[in-house]
């Protein structure tokens, strides 16, 4: 060994390269040695050494194993740029790989399955099939997980070559290093293919359960986080694999008493017995707890996980909040999530306790971490009825400090406490009056603006105190504009005397006269009208009484709640969201989860002028309205039968039919709101495309007892920015009668951020009925464009310009073509255009195009056999972050 | 499984870089160090360790000073990667004896193929030392260990106290001492980490220990080891939280653990009877057992704070520390640190007189005060008196706008929760063979602090 590795990162005088190589060919050992490791130093720091790749591959014939390692590394690296040449270590590899060192064999096949190249790859299989029946333990684990590698590289040659059925025989191998190994590749090749491949039968259940107590603690992780997916049969069967994971909960390693963890939560699901649920509940505690004592970085990751936990199961650790007590030492991601649960686990029983511990936070430092803390004491107030006079004492006392954002936040949380228990703590206003002047932050003058509004009858001098923020109106931000705006409606109502008046004048020209932003140009609209028309009316719709607002401290929605906890122990439960919102690689499973799960908890949060405003502006309500559409309507429900099944009717139809069984008397519409929850109100919609544009076909039916009008529509932010492009045409609707319509809509209106996805939440109003909120499903084949076909040189030359990355294919092991020209006819139908066709052995290969608005193209290449069940679909886009929605499209249409 | 692993220096600078999976952009270092430094400009916060950046996860772990990261494009288990993070942190000093940035230049060689080991297609295969040394050919080069500040909470031993041997910390577990023999010895720490918070009256508000019996081997052929420990040793509370638990268990002198868990080596046969465990240790650094104890215990340290007005515009702050631990002991390094009010503009102190080592700083900065003693024996007792004065009037009250006080010490030779390591035994090789035994205690604040 000569002296430090740094000297390799010093450069020579004459020139590197060519005294490398020199050095490379030297007939001295200890010199190519030292050569190889200088060229190794020079790649790592990002230097160009691929012109040394045939000096270098000439090192590789040696029997010294540092050797071999260096030029093994260079070669990963090298390989993809040097494909010619790699072929030039092939020979070395293929030897090495029956070398008589069970190093070197295995060293050869794990450097050849990380070499992308085909002509490698051509040549590792026979190593490979050798090393995965390999005596020595290391070759074969190795050998496992250089399955994944090939089947990474090209899935067809894995399963060509019987890779799998091997892999599967590892399972039963009697080294638990390669058992592991053999179940990480199998659950990495699942996941990436749609075929069942590696299914957890209740025989590979408990040979992997044995397994377990004997691998290392990594293999637990990869055996425990497969062995998540397998349904027990029946509660003793759950209770059975409980009994055998239990004792994983001792262990030192994080990542296995998670998985552990997770693995217990589930099958706790199917054990009935209450029994053993609470004796796994109390087991289950302290390793959840020292989680806590570990790193911080992994408390983090506890922390999320114990989130969810708690949401689901609130008994375990419903003794335990002290643990979540903040540390000084904490950082603040740890301290912002153990204030989290400390909110979740507060009750009636400790409420005190952790009401000291949120009040002594609020004198910290850290303005972020003070002012959830305060927010903290709002929410606990909210949850627990009993204590919202403690908390709000709490507050008064922040308050009395004159912490500027402590006051500006206990004021936001306030305005909170007052919504939930109207008409109790008025008497804490004047307190919060003193503080009026200190209010620079929008949220915070908002609410308090709110308070006045809201009790503008008893507070004496509510008319000053508006006027004092009247005066800087036109520069205040919109938020507080439009509170001022009804807070001065407010006002005027309950106390219509002179100076309110002229309040309201100077208020409403500002709004309208004077501002450009149409929501507070429109809101004052609307007040101003009814002010004038109907005072009354407008004491009706102002002051109205509000909805009680509840607790959001468990606000995940439970089929959230529920999908995160099946994937705790993954990143998933980290992010709180589902891994399809994140994923990018993975396909994309058949239902889509929502993302916005906020809006629904929001709407009840956000103030009543929102509301006011659209009901002020929703249209007469008895007109029927005479340009009611009905000529345009292809009335989903007049849709004739297609007898012939060749797919004439372009209406959508067809695809009603996957979601819907269709039976003759029904409605041909997926119902999207069925009448038990929407109080007698059953809406069934669907986008459909015709003519060229893109409707949301619907059907309303009233079952309730009295009649129902002023319908309105609503959109929210959606993967393709689609919103409504005129009025919602509904005729008042008498009990017992039905409606459709056809509302036309546009595109790339509010466009959600994030990761494509088909979910499109809609709600409904109408003048008697709450708001209805209900999620519909986009299908993507409505965005396909008429002129979407393509001549076939445009075609090869569009293929040839995208780069290979943009290919993505996937299969459709169910679809069957049967009938090449139906399915064409069938899928023009759709806008989805044949080019050409040819025929590949048995297979037909079909190729076609569509094109979605803004023009971008898709040109598709379907693979099948005619009658047999399966098809392949390849296509190449510019954007190939919409092909999952493709594949779907595609899969529907085929199935139909 | 994971797709990239990185170590960045504090500035960014790439040292070590290994792509497993090639399905994650080239720049993923850059957009992980940009991300991580504007968190903090942007919110003034730290970055959470797990992030995601255009679909890429990424998932960092600092030690000593380094960034450790993994990247992944799945949704995999985020305590493996950060677990796994810090084994490798563990792993390559177990190699090198010391980890720096220095010391993983000098052995990148050796350093990729240790990761190549340890992770194949972005699969964690092994991370015992003991393990890897069968495929493990580079030797380390080893550095100037004296001046280099070593890694893990074994770190305490090598500051003050003469009994320790400090050169065993730094010595990696493949190289041989110069003169070519290996040393026979082995290291048994206990240490504990305590956190304490006191009510503004001086009660106990929350108390916590977290333990770990560390062990370093440099022993050859591998023999086993026996550890006994308090035979007496409780696990598990009973039921709730009871007063009479608290009561009988710190009556009756048994160490309670809440709760304890054990490496991977440990066999537990005989544990549940006579509280001893066997174990073969592999080589290099690790936890034999992890514990955690939320009973009773006596804080080493009682903390009073006293906070007088003295006009609107100045005040005084009177800290004095007790230790009450035996005279025999003594504490090292303690920092006192409390937060004063934002206005206060100048401070100054008054120790007692003759103190020695011992010294008082006013961060302006932030507005901390800090009083730091180089020792502090026990059974004794010290004050410091801080004035300070205002640029403005308080709002009435200065200690809700002042505190908590807060403190970190090192206590070696002492731990509060009592548990013990009563004897060491190594199975015999033959009648001359007697390692070095080396069963070491030591306490170190984690969060210690009284409200005031």
């Amino acid at each position: 060994m000569s002296g430090h590795d740094s000297k390799y990162f010093s450069t020579t005088k004459k020139g590197e390269i060519p005294e490398l190589k020199e050095e490379l060919n030297s007939q001295y050992k200890d010199k190519r040695k030292d050569a190889v490791k200088k060229v190794i130093a020079a790649m790592t720091v990002g230097k160009d050494v691929s012109s040394l790749f045939t000096d270098v591959v000439n090192c590789m014939q040696t029997e010294n194993l540092e050797l071999k390692k260096l030029v093994y590394l260079y070669l990963i690296n090298y390989a993809k740029s040097q494909p010619d040449l790699a072929i030039l270590a092939v020979n070395t590899f293929v030897k090495d790989s029956q070398d008589p060192n069970p190093l070197i064999r295995a060293l050869a096949v794990r450097t050849m399955g990380c070499i992308r190249v085909d002509k490698i790859t051509e040549y590792l299989c026979d190593p490979l099939q050798r090393c995965l029946k390999d005596d020595d333990p290391y070759v074969r684990k190795t050998a496992a997980i250089c399955v994944a590698k090939l089947y990474d590289i090209n899935a067809e040659l894995v399963e060509d070559r019987g890779f799998l059925d091997a892999l599967k025989d590892l399972i039963s191998d009697n080294n638990p290093m390669v058992v592991a190994n053999a179940v990480a590749a199998l659950a990495e090749i699942q996941e990436s293919s749609s075929r069942p491949i590696f299914e957890i039968t209740s025989h590979t259940l408990s040979k992997l359960l044995t397994a377990l107590n004997e691998c290392t603690e990594w293999g637990q992780v990869f055996i425990l986080d497969a062995l998540s997916k397998y349904k027990a049969a029946d509660a003793r069967e759950a209770e059975n694999i409980v009994e055998r994971v239990t004792p994983r909960l001792q262990h030192a390693n994080c990542a296995v008493v998670l998985s552990a963890v997770k693995m217990i939560l589930q099958q706790m699901e199917l054990i009935t017995s209450t029994d053993v649920v609470r004796n796994l509940c109390k087991k289950m505690a302290p390793p959840l707890v020292t989680l806590l004592s570990a790193e911080p970085e992994i408390q983090y990751v506890a922390l999320r996980n114990i989130n969810l936990i708690v949401q689901k199961r609130p008994t375990i650790l419903a003794h335990e909040i002290k643990v979540f007590f903040c540390k000084y030492n904490d950082p603040i991601y740890v301290k912002m999530e153990k204030l989290e649960i400390m909110i979740k686990l507060a009750s009636d029983r400790n409420i005190d306790q952790v009401l000291l511990e949120f009040k002594e936070y609020a004198t910290e430092v850290d303005v972020d971490f003070v002012r959830k803390a305060v927010r903290a004491i709002g929410r606990c107030a909210i949850k627990l009825e009993r204590a919202a006079e403690r908390c709000i004492s709490v507050l008064l006392e922040l308050i009395k400090i004159k912490v500027n954002y402590v006051v500006q936040e206990a004021i936001i949380v306030i305005k909170d406490i007052f919504r939930r228990y109207p008409n109790t703590y008025e008497s804490i206003i004047a307190t919060l009056c003193e503080s009026l002047d200190t209010l620079d932050e929008p949220e915070a003058k908002a609410s308090m603006i709110w308070i006045i509004g809201e009790y503008a009858e008893r507070i004496d001098n509510a008319d000053e105190l508006l006027e004092s923020f009247l005066e800087s109106f036109p520069e205040e931000p919109p938020q507080v504009q439009l509170q001022l705006l009804t807070a001065t409606v407010k006002l005027f109502l309950k106390k219509p005397t002179e100076g309110p008046q002229q309040m309201i004048q100077v208020v409403l020209n500002n709004a309208t006269v004077e501002t450009d932003n149409p929501d507070l140009r429109d809101r004052a609209y609307i007040y101003w009208r009814l002010l004038s028309t109907d005072p009354e009316a407008a004491k009706d719709v102002v002051l109205a009484e509000k909805p009680v607002i509840s607790d959001d401290s468990n606000q995940l929605d439970p089929s959230l709640l529920d999908e995160l906890l099946s994937n705790i122990a993954t990143l998933s439960s980290v992010y709180h969201k589902p891994p399809e919102a994140f994923v990018t690689r993975v396909k994309t499973t058949q239902k889509t989860e929502e993302e916005e799960y906020s809006d629904a908890g929001e709407q009840s949060y956000s103030d009543s002028p929102a509301r006011v405003a659209e009901s002020g502006a929703s249209p007469p309500a008895s007109t029927a309205n005479p340009q009611h559409p009905a000529s345009r309507q292809p009335a989903a429900p007049a849709a004739l039968p297609d007898l012939l099944d060749l797919g004439m009717d372009n209406s959508g139809s067809a695809i009603v039919s996957v979601d819907q069984p269709a039976t003759p008397a029904g409605p041909p519409l997926p119902v999207v709101l069925p009448a038990s929850s929407g109080q007698g109100l059953q809406i069934s919609a669907q986008l459909i495309r015709t003519d060229g544009q893109i409707f949301y076909s619907m059907m309303f039916e009233n079952n309730s007892q009295v009649p129902l009008d002023g319908f309105m529509i609503q959109f929210n932010k959606n993967t393709f920015g689609l919103a409504a492009g005129g009025q919602l045409q509904v005729p008042q609707l008498l009990p017992g009668t039905s409606a459709s319509t056809l509302l036309p809509m546009v595109l790339f209106q509010n466009i959600s951020p994030g990761p494509a996805n088909t979910l499109l939440q809609v709600a409904i109003k109408n003048n008697q009925q709450p708001v209805w909120y209900f999620n519909d499903k986009i299908y993507f084949h409505v965005f396909f464009t008429e002129d979407g076909r393509m001549e076939r040189s445009t075609f090869l030359e569009t293929w040839k310009s995208l780069p290979d990355s943009n290919e993505v294919s996937r299969d459709f092991p169910a679809s069957v073509i049967n009938s090449v020209e139906t399915t064409l006819d069938h899928l023009a139908a759709s806008n989805m255009f044949f080019i050409a066709k040819r025929k590949h052995a048995n297979q037909e290969v079909l190729y076609l195009s569509a094109k979605i608005p803004r023009g971008i193209p898709f040109l598709i290449e379907l693979t099948a056999v005619i009658g047999t069940p399966g098809v392949k679909c390849a296509i190449k886009t510019p954007s190939p972050e919409m092909a999952p929605l493709f594949f779907e499209a595609v899969e529907t249409l085929l199935k139909s | 499984m994971i797709s990239q692993f990185f170590v960045l220096s504090q500035r960014g600078d790439s040292i070590v870089f290994r792509d497993y999976r090639g399905d994650v952009p080239k720049g993923s270092a850059e957009i992980f160090f940009r991300k991580v430094k504007f968190w903090k400009e942007d919110g003034g916060e730290e970055a959470p360790p797990v992030f995601n950046v255009d679909g890429v996860n990424y998932f960092h772990v600092k030690v000593v000073g380094l960034l450790f990261v993994a990247t992944s494009r799945t949704n995999l288990s985020p305590s493996l990667v950060l677990e796994l993070l810090q084994r490798i942190a563990r792993v390559i000093k177990d190699y090198l004896g010391v980890l720096n940035e220095d010391s993983l230049r000098k052995n990148f060689v050796l350093v990729y193929e240790l990761l190549d080991e340890v992770v194949d297609f972005g699969y964690v295969q092994t991370t015992s030392t003991e393990i890897l040394k069968s495929y493990i050919f580079n030797e380390p080069i080893m550095i100037d260990a004296g001046r280099l500040p070593p890694l893990g909470p074994a770190a305490m031993f090598m500051q003050g106290s003469k009994r320790m041997p400090g050169t065993a910390i730094t010595k990696s577990v493949v190289a041989n001492e110069p003169g070519g023999r290996k040393r026979e010895e082995i290291f048994v720490d206990i240490i504990e980490k305590i956190s304490i918070t006191f009510s503004s009256s001086g009660y106990i508000l929350t108390s916590e220990i977290d333990g770990t019996i560390q062990m370093k081997s440099y022993l050859t052929g591998n023999p086993e080891i026996r550890l006994a420990l308090n035979e007496d040793l409780g696990i598990g509370r009973a039921g709730g939280r009871s007063a009479y638990d608290y009561g009988g268990s710190a009556g009756s002198g048994a160490v309670v653990l809440d709760d304890c868990n054990f490496h991977e080596s440990v066999q537990l046969d005989s544990f549940d009877v006579d509280r001893t465990l066997t174990l073969v240790p592999p080589d290099g650094e690790f936890p034999v057992m992890n514990y955690r104890i939320t009973q009773e215990f006596k804080p080493p340290f009682r903390i009073n704070t006293l906070v007088e007005e003295a006009g609107s515009l100045k005040a005084e702050v009177i800290l004095k520390i007790r230790a009450e631990f035996p005279s025999d002991i003594t504490a090292n390094t303690i920092l006192v640190q409390m937060p004063l009010p934002t206005y206060t503009s100048r401070v100054s102190f008054e120790l007692e007189p003759g103190t020695v080592g011992q010294t008082t700083d006013f961060k302006e900065s932030n507005k901390r005060l800090e009083w730091s003693l180089k020792k502090v024996v026990g059974g004794s007792d010290h004050t410091l008196r801080a004035k300070l004065t205002f640029s403005q009037e308080s709002h009435g009250n200065i200690t809700k706008e002042a505190g908590p006080v807060s403190m970190t010490f090192t206590i070696p030779m002492y731990n509060p929760s009592r548990l013990q390591v009563k004897y060491l035994q190594i199975a015999k090789k033959s009648k001359t063979y007697n390692p070095y035994r080396w069963v070491r205690y030591v306490t170190q604040a984690n969060s210690y602090v009284a409200r005031i």
